[in-house]
């Protein structure tokens, strides 16, 4: 059933208005965001995700990275 | 819907290797392919390892990754760029939305994977662009030494591409590919899962250096060739792998074999950043005469308005005032430049005076919303027959030889797609019109998870009927 799985989808947070109004400005400049809850969603999952990861160590070192740059260049990736 | 599933990742296997030149010799995938449901499956723009796994397992397109490559411009900085990790993927893959569901998979090799991500129930092995086995590479950790015992002691992530010592490759490579399998049965095997997926880059390194030793059409093809049948000989090989994988999985898994993008014999490299100073776009402050990356050139960024990198598909980059450090273009002029470009290279005409099939994206009107460090535009040469090269000092534009390393072959925007339930013929159903990004939609229904309301992928309705 169509409703029911929108509702499983979305649920509703509250953010002060005049937070919502700037947001709101804002994404009428910038193009892109349809919406604020698309913004909103879109900044969320960036700092949750940044959170999650916070544990792993920086993925490559300095070395790695010339490395993995030389592969991906003999692979014609680059 | 109590049954698992399970894919089979074979990185860059076009339709007319796997399905016209090369299933009567693979007696298992045909099985497969004659009880099951197969087609093409179309990647995404661009059709890149690095974002095409991802758009698959996320359902969403490169834009909304915002992953471009495997290698992005960190920011608006000239020479300053990063190799792209699994942390830069940031919205859910498949496992991650199973896993919350309390699902269990298995991850093996899927890219970009390296640094495993800590997910609950999901044992992950990192990708090909892992740095070394010394690396921590499992999720959870303790998995490591179980992997390097089910690999003999020694895991391959990726063969190591040395010019013209084809042999070494060949040999590497079918170790590589092996040892993956072993790994792949022993983790199906000992781990409980609902879901496993494994990827196997053996056969974009095969098409990458072999291309010419194996297909006739190809201008350096050399009848009686000592690599002439590795193409067979490689492919035979891993279906036997497959035909043992598949029947460890046993007869409550589903099965996909697919690929993320095709590949095709090159034809040439494209010297992109020449082509823009004989245009006017790039000024040199000594013009570079021996072959030299674009980034460790001597450009003068006061006077250069675009440049492009490399790669199966060329990025262009705008200096833009405001934007770039000593950008040049003004930043009311970008559209009207970017149309100005794209038009010229519209007309850019191959070595014998052919006009190229020219393709040129604006990531924004391409993805509906392009994030992170993107081009300003994205170009495929001839129908992504010439590779573009981002090196300069070249006395021509147009090279037959890849300016980075041994490589035959190009990227084609077909991949393969093959779904077998061992409790069903189906007769050889064709799929149509199936999309990479239809994938983790597909597969969520298939294992009753619900799906996340913003993916651009779509539900393949033909396997469920």
């Amino acid at each position: 059933m169509p409703q029911t799985t929108t509702q499983s989808k979305y649920t509703t947070v509250s953010i002060p208005i005049t937070l919502h109004d700037r947001i709101e400005k804002m994404i009428i400049k910038k193009s892109g965001f349809k919406s604020v809850s698309d913004y909103v969603t879109y900044v969320l999952r960036e700092v949750v995700a940044m959170h999650e990861t916070k544990d792993v160590p920086e993925p490559f070192t300095s070395t790695d990275v010339e490395e993995i740059k030389a592969r991906l260049k003999a692979l014609g990736y680059l | 819907m109590s049954k698992r599933v399970a894919i089979i990742g074979l990185d860059s296997v076009p339709p007319e290797m796997m399905f016209d030149k090369l299933l009567d010799k693979l007696p298992n995938i045909k099985r497969m392919y004659d009880r099951g449901i197969h087609g093409d499956l179309e990647t995404c723009n661009p059709p890149i390892t690095v974002p095409a796994w991802m758009v698959m397992m996320t359902g969403k397109n490169p834009g909304k990754l915002g992953i471009y490559g495997f290698r992005h411009r960190r920011g608006f900085s000239y020479s300053d760029g990063y190799i792209v990790n699994s942390t830069t993927v940031k919205e859910d893959t498949v496992w991650q939305m199973l896993s919350r569901q309390g699902k269990k998979s298995i991850v093996l090799g899927v890219p970009p994977g390296y640094p495993p991500k800590a997910i609950e129930d999901t044992e992950i092995v990192s990708c090909f662009i892992t740095p070394g086995q010394d690396k921590q590479f499992t999720n959870p950790p303790e998995l490591k030494q179980e992997v390097l015992a089910a690999a003999g002691g020694k895991y391959i992530f990726d063969v190591t591409f040395r010019t013209e010592d084809r042999e070494a490759i060949r040999k590497e490579l079918f170790e590589m590919t092996e040892k993956r399998f072993d790994v792949a049965e022993y983790l199906a095997k000992t781990k409980p899962w609902d879901f496993f997926i494994m990827h196997e880059i053996g056969f974009d390194r095969l098409h990458h250096a072999f291309w010419k030793f194996f297909d006739p059409k190809h201008p350096k093809y050399v009848k009686g060739n000592q690599y002439e049948n590795l193409d067979e000989e490689y492919y035979k090989m891993v279906d036997d792998r497959i035909g043992r994988l598949v029947k460890l999985f046993g007869e409550d898994t589903i099965t996909f074999i697919v690929s993320d993008h095709g590949s095709k014999g090159m034809v040439g490299a494209f010297c992109v950043n020449q082509w823009l100073e004989q245009q006017g776009y790039i000024s040199f402050k000594t013009r570079p005469t021996k072959m030299t990356d674009i980034d460790k050139a001597e450009v003068d960024w006061t006077k250069t308005k675009a440049w492009g990198w490399g790669g199966y598909y060329a990025r262009i980059f705008f200096n833009v005032k405001g934007r770039e450090p000593t950008g040049v273009v003004e930043r009311k002029d970008l559209e009207a430049e970017k149309k100005k470009l794209s038009s010229l290279i519209m007309s850019i005409k191959d070595n014998n005076g052919k006009q190229m099939k020219n393709v040129v994206f604006e990531p924004d009107q391409l993805y509906g919303r392009a994030i992170g460090d993107k081009p300003d535009l994205m170009v495929y040469f001839d129908d992504l027959n010439w590779r573009s090269a981002g090196t300069v000092g070249h006395d021509s534009l147009y090279l037959f030889e890849n300016d980075t390393g041994p490589d035959d072959s190009v990227h084609s925007m077909m991949g393969i797609f093959i779904m077998y339930d061992p409790s069903k013929n189906l007769n050889s159903k064709i799929l149509k019109n199936a999309k990479i990004e239809d994938m983790a939609p597909t597969l969520l229904k298939m294992l009753g998870v619900p799906s996340v309301d913003d993916m651009d992928g779509h539900v393949l309705s033909e396997v469920f009927s």
